[in-house]
């Protein structure tokens, strides 16, 4: 069959699917272009070959049949719910997981050890001693001197 | 927005929306209301009644499941019929080489041959069915939606998810592809 530039839009043409301005020029040139003017009869003649396998009829029990598999789906408002508590379920399991592992990472801060069982731990302070016996000395010494001028 | 209005209920976004929330009873009523032309499609895709039943129960179910995906920037009938396309393209991948295509063209041609026609009515069906069966999946698709569904260029390029200007250029040589196969009838 021949071709004419215009042959590709005469399908748009039939479909009615041309803007109103290219479908008033697309008429006029049909008008005068046989070639254009057979392609357009040969699309209907195609439509209506193709309307002629008329629709087939769903069977009633193919119906019924779908209508018992949507009944056998969950519950879309029920699933949601669930998928709704997952959700916040898995979130607090989340923040109580960092939670815990923060705690346990950082570790107890140590308490205040009170002074009283600081004061009892600690080791006696050695020169407070020997200061001590140093002045036990000198007492002595000083008492002793003073027995000899009497 | 998805507002098919109706004059005898309330209409598929209303239906939607009340299934949404637990309304079992309003997603049987999208069934009843789409189930008849989307099995027809299905018919065409397909090739058979019995794959064209699974494809559309498939259609329904997947669609109740996934009722939150409904976004309502299409109407409810192309959304269907996306989930639909893709059910049956589906089935073309997984069914493997169609024994129940041969079954139930087979099924048709006895049908057609059972309703003999004077003027050769029954042969044209017949050897329609024959070159829709030939036209590549793409082709297949292009022309059930618009021929068969009625659907506009841009509503099929919803539907494919294809550009508008793909849906005008496979629908033109899926058309010139059954011309050559039907010219016997057209002349």
């Amino acid at each position: 069959m021949s071709e004419c530039e215009h042959a590709p839009r005469i399908s748009a043409y039939h479909d009615g699917e041309l803007p109103e301005s290219s479908r008033l020029d697309l008429e006029a040139h049909i008008r005068q272009c046989p070639v254009c003017a057979a392609e357009l009869a040969r699309l209907q003649g195609l439509s209506r070959l193709l309307a002629g396998l008329g629709r087939p009829e769903m069977p009633r029990e193919a119906l019924a049949r779908v209508h018992q598999a949507v009944d056998r789906q969950p519950n879309v408002a029920l699933v949601r719910m669930a998928e709704v508590f997952t959700a916040v379920a898995a979130s607090i399991l989340v923040v109580s997981s960092v939670w815990l592992w923060k705690i346990s990472a950082a570790g107890a801060a140590p308490g205040q050890i009170p002074l009283w069982e600081t004061a009892a731990v600690a080791p006696q302070d050695p020169s407070g001693v020997a200061a001590q016996e140093q002045l036990a000395r000198w007492i002595v010494q000083d008492l002793s001197r003073k027995n000899g001028h009497d | 927005m998805g507002t098919d209005s109706t004059d005898l209920g309330p209409t598929d976004f209303a239906l939607i929306q009340r299934a949404r929330q637990g309304d079992h009873g309003a997603f049987h009523g999208l069934v009843d209301r789409h189930a008849g032309p989307l099995f027809g499609l299905a018919v065409s895709l397909s090739g058979n009644a019995a794959d064209a039943e699974d494809i559309v129960q498939e259609t329904f179910t997947g669609a109740f499941r996934g009722l939150a995906g409904f976004e309502g920037r299409a109407s409810v009938k192309t959304w269907l019929t996306r989930i639909l396309v893709r059910q049956a393209a589906r089935h073309r991948r997984y069914a493997g080489r169609r024994q129940a295509t041969f079954r139930g063209l087979e099924a048709a041609l006895d049908a057609d041959l059972g309703v003999p026609s004077a003027d050769g009515a029954t042969d044209a069906r017949i050897d329609v069915k024959a070159a829709m069966r030939l036209l590549s999946p793409d082709h297949r698709d292009v022309i059930a939606l618009r021929e068969f569904q009625g659907l506009s260029y841009d509503e099929i390029a919803e539907v494919l998810e294809i550009p508008r200007g793909t849906v005008e250029s496979r629908l033109f040589r899926a058309r010139r592809e059954l011309q050559g196969q039907l010219k016997e009838y057209l002349g």
